[in-house]
């Protein structure tokens, strides 16, 4: 039993509204230095144009901060909102939330979305938005754990009154508050194992800025949840719309991708097979062990279960390790019940360190959470010192006598804790790969040049754990990401390298234009994109446009009008994203970073740095050079041809940037134009200032 | 006779996911399919023999992440 002490600073009482549309019509918004703690209305405009979830975030977030303000600055606001659509248990994938402030990693916004029950209740409870400001002086509590994993548990039993499940908590951990790769928990109620758990808004180091505000933890409480929750437009079309959707998963998710067993791991022995794995940091896309660490192994390790992180979810892919020993720090020797892991946690803190390992892999995701650390940027991080270190650019004179050779287990799992406590050389590591890169070539004198080409970051963010040496799109879809390379805004590998959907630059950036801004229109609602491509129907081929899965599109639009009562066909959908979408790059050029100078990537993701990478491939890269760009290899060596390759591939990338950018109504530059602004109808005067300084 | 998405179809001695695919008139949509529970991608649909018995599901084109 811990014991603990809450202090109460400052409480609100106010008249619950009743929920219209999928609307609270409200936002609650809490300055925890006075305290202060205050109502704000959701006005029309808000719901029309940014309609929730990621819009509503970056509108209040636009309001709270200036061009000047830092990650660590008092206004820097957290700001967490599910969407219209957020807390219906009817359709499958409807709970998640978003959390947006100004970013430690990149310094700018940043949006991360997260599943459990927090969103769908804050709206429940009255409020369509959460915005948190200022940082706390006065400490209200004492006692409670500093780790999410146990401070999960401990506060859902405080609050819980009998019913655990109508709990979610909101937290993060010790490793958030030494690094700027903190993620924030968000817990749901397992019934079956009488437990919390959590899913995470891992990127951007959001869990950083939370920490920084001295914020232990948002608690929210609801009581049952059902269809009439969100007091829908059309009950019955609601209800009809979500059987059908819910039916067609129960049917073939077995059939295909078994998520509802396996979750994402099954992605492993797929994306190795097309050497698209991230291996030895992103050097290659295949090993020979990846069967260790995928779905075969992991379906076994699971603890067996119908996993939702949100109520009556039918894709059920929260999967979970029970019983669980860790072999290392506080937790050495003591059964835990571990979230995950997910394909992105497998790949970065599996295969890019060189390790195949499952259970290795287990132990840093249970970490990762319970310290409040992003697994992907952890794991990218890592992958770059471990490359560094075989490189011989680092040796152990930095690391503090580490030995950090690829697949040292022990000396990953040692900067993890040491991210924890903020000691040592994981204290280094957890500011991230820009940072790192930074310290090795002014401290180390390590060559710059290098560092910037195999250290995996773009804006500031690490990449997310997919290859893209050999998909022109994907490069886009990671260096053109509003936030940094991200998958869930555009993935497009598969369509792109293995279907070859889009032969030329303006079918790219079709594509680019296109898939971010639906993948956008997700976050805007309060949904998860699994249920949308991941389970596809079987007449799905019949579509004129397959890879949009457009039989589920017309559905999402159905669901969208049953619930707010605003009729819309698909078509209207891209549009009600673009201009979130657009009003987002616009508050990067705001920041001071939006342009086409930070869409670049490392060369490590257009193709191969070294000559160790080119020759293990070569028989790819020699016939491009001969067949693709007509260059007579005969005489040439290895690094005659990395460099001539490097220059036809970089030259590439830069057109798709032209392409991309046309496509989007956007300048030459990477700046939205006054005239998309105003087609999208974000042209407010604050707005055109920006688009005015910038030369728009 | 193996069993392709839940339809019974002959089975052939050396028979290749290569060859199963060939008598379809949509397999450019597949390139992963599941057999007995294992993946197999394109680049092995010419290698992997296909087991008498065997259950297999075409898994539609990827495209999540």
């Amino acid at each position: 039993m811990t014991n603990f002490e809450l202090k109460e600073l400052k409480t609100l009482s106010y008249q619950r509204p009743e929920i219209d549309k999928g609307y609270a019509n409200q936002s609650l918004y809490v300055n925890i230095t006075d305290p202060d703690i205050a109502i704000k209305p959701v006005t029309e405009q808000m719901k029309e144009i940014f309609i929730g979830g990621k819009g509503f975030d970056l509108w209040l977030l636009w309001h709270a901060v200036t061009p000047r303000t830092r990650w660590n600055d008092p206004e820097n606001t957290i700001c967490i909102a599910s969407g219209p659509m957020g807390g219906t248990p009817a359709y499958p994938g409807s709970g998640k939330s978003i959390v947006a402030a100004i970013s430690p990693t990149t310094g700018s916004v940043m949006d991360s979305n997260v599943g459990g029950y927090f969103g769908p209740y804050l709206k429940f409870s009255g409020f369509d938005a959460l915005e948190i400001q200022e940082s706390i002086k006065v400490f209200a509590s004492k006692g409670l754990p500093e780790d999410g994993y146990a401070l999960s548990e401990v506060l859902t039993n405080h609050f819980a009154g009998g019913k655990p499940r109508g709990i979610s908590v909101v937290s993060t951990g010790p490793g958030a508050a030494h690094t700027v790769m903190g993620c924030i928990n968000f817990t749901w109620y397992d019934n079956k194992r009488k437990r919390a758990r959590y899913k995470q808004a891992g990127r951007g180091g959001l869990g950083t800025v939370f920490a920084d505000k001295g914020i232990k933890a948002i608690v929210a409480r609801w009581d049952s949840v059902s269809l009439d929750s969100n007091k829908p437009a059309d009950k019955e079309a609601l209800r009809s719309v979500g059987k059908a959707y819910s039916k067609e998963i129960v049917a073939l998710d077995p059939k295909q991708n078994q998520m509802s067993k396996i979750g994402t791991t099954h992605l492993v022995p797929i994306m190795n097979d097309f050497d698209l794995l991230p291996t030895h940091n992103f050097k290659f896309g295949q090993h020979k062990h990846a069967g260790l660490i995928g779905k075969d192994v992991y379906k076994d390790i699971f603890d067996p279960g119908f996993d939702g992180c949100w109520m009556g979810c039918t894709v059920a892919c929260s999967h979970g390790v029970k019983d669980f020993v860790p072999l290392t720090g506080d937790y050495a020797g003591k059964k835990v019940f571990v979230d995950g892991p997910e394909y992105e946690t497998i790949a970065g803190c599996g295969s890019n360190l060189g390790v195949f390992d499952p259970y290795f892999i287990v132990e840093m995701n249970f970490y990762c959470d319970t310290y409040g650390l992003d697994t992907i940027a952890v794991g990218t991080s890592i992958a770059f010192v471990m490359e560094c270190f075989e490189m011989g650019l680092i040796d152990t004179s930095h690391t503090g006598g580490l030995d950090l050779n690829f697949g040292n287990r022990l000396g990953a799992l040692t900067l993890v804790h040491q991210m924890a406590t903020g000691e040592g050389f994981g204290k280094i590591v957890g500011q991230g790969v820009r940072n790192m890169k930074k310290v090795f070539a002014e401290s180390y004198g390590a060559d710059p040049g290098i560092l910037q080409d195999i250290g995996m970051e773009s804006k500031g963010l690490e990449f997310s754990e997919y290859m893209t040496k050999e998909s022109l799109a994907q490069q886009g879809g990671y260096g053109m990401a509003l936030k940094g390379p991200q998958h869930d805004e555009a993935w497009l590998i598969f369509l792109d390298m293995v279907h070859n959907y889009m032969p030329t630059f303006e079918d790219k950036a079709e594509a680019l234009h296109w898939f971010p801004n639906f993948r956008t229109w997700f976050s805007l609602c309060g949904l998860c994109k699994l249920p949308w491509n991941d389970i596809v129907p079987e007449d799905n081929k019949e579509e004129d446009e397959p890879a949009k899965v457009m039989k589920h599109i017309r559905w999402y639009a159905e669901y969208f009008s049953a619930m707010t009562g605003r009729k819309v066909v698909p078509d209207d959908l891209i549009p009600m994203s673009e201009a979130v979408y657009n009003f987002q790059r616009i508050f990067n050029v705001r920041m001071g970073f939006g342009r086409r100078e930070h869409d670049t990537i490392p060369y490590r993701a257009v193709g191969p740095v070294t000559v160790e990478e080119y020759e293990s491939r070569q028989e790819r890269y020699d016939d491009q050079l001969t067949d693709k760009y007509s260059v007579d290899i005969e005489e040439k060596s290895s690094e005659e041809k990395v460099a001539l390759l490097r220059n036809f591939r970089e030259e590439q990338y830069e057109k798709l940037k032209d392409a991309v950018y046309q496509r989007r109504g956007w300048s030459n530059d990477g700046v939205p134009t006054v005239e998309t602004a105003k087609r999208l109808r974000i042209d407010f005067p604050e707005v055109l200032e920006v688009l005015e300084v910038s030369g728009r | 006779m193996i069993s392709l998405n839940d339809e019974k179809i002959p089975w052939q001695e050396g028979m290749t996911v290569a060859d199963l695919l060939s008598g379809l008139n949509d397999a450019h949509n597949y390139a992963v399919i599941r057999v007995n529970g294992k993946y197999v991608s394109r680049p092995n649909f010419d290698a992997y023999k296909i087991p008498d018995e065997a259950e297999i599901f075409l898994i539609p084109m990827v495209v999540g992440g």
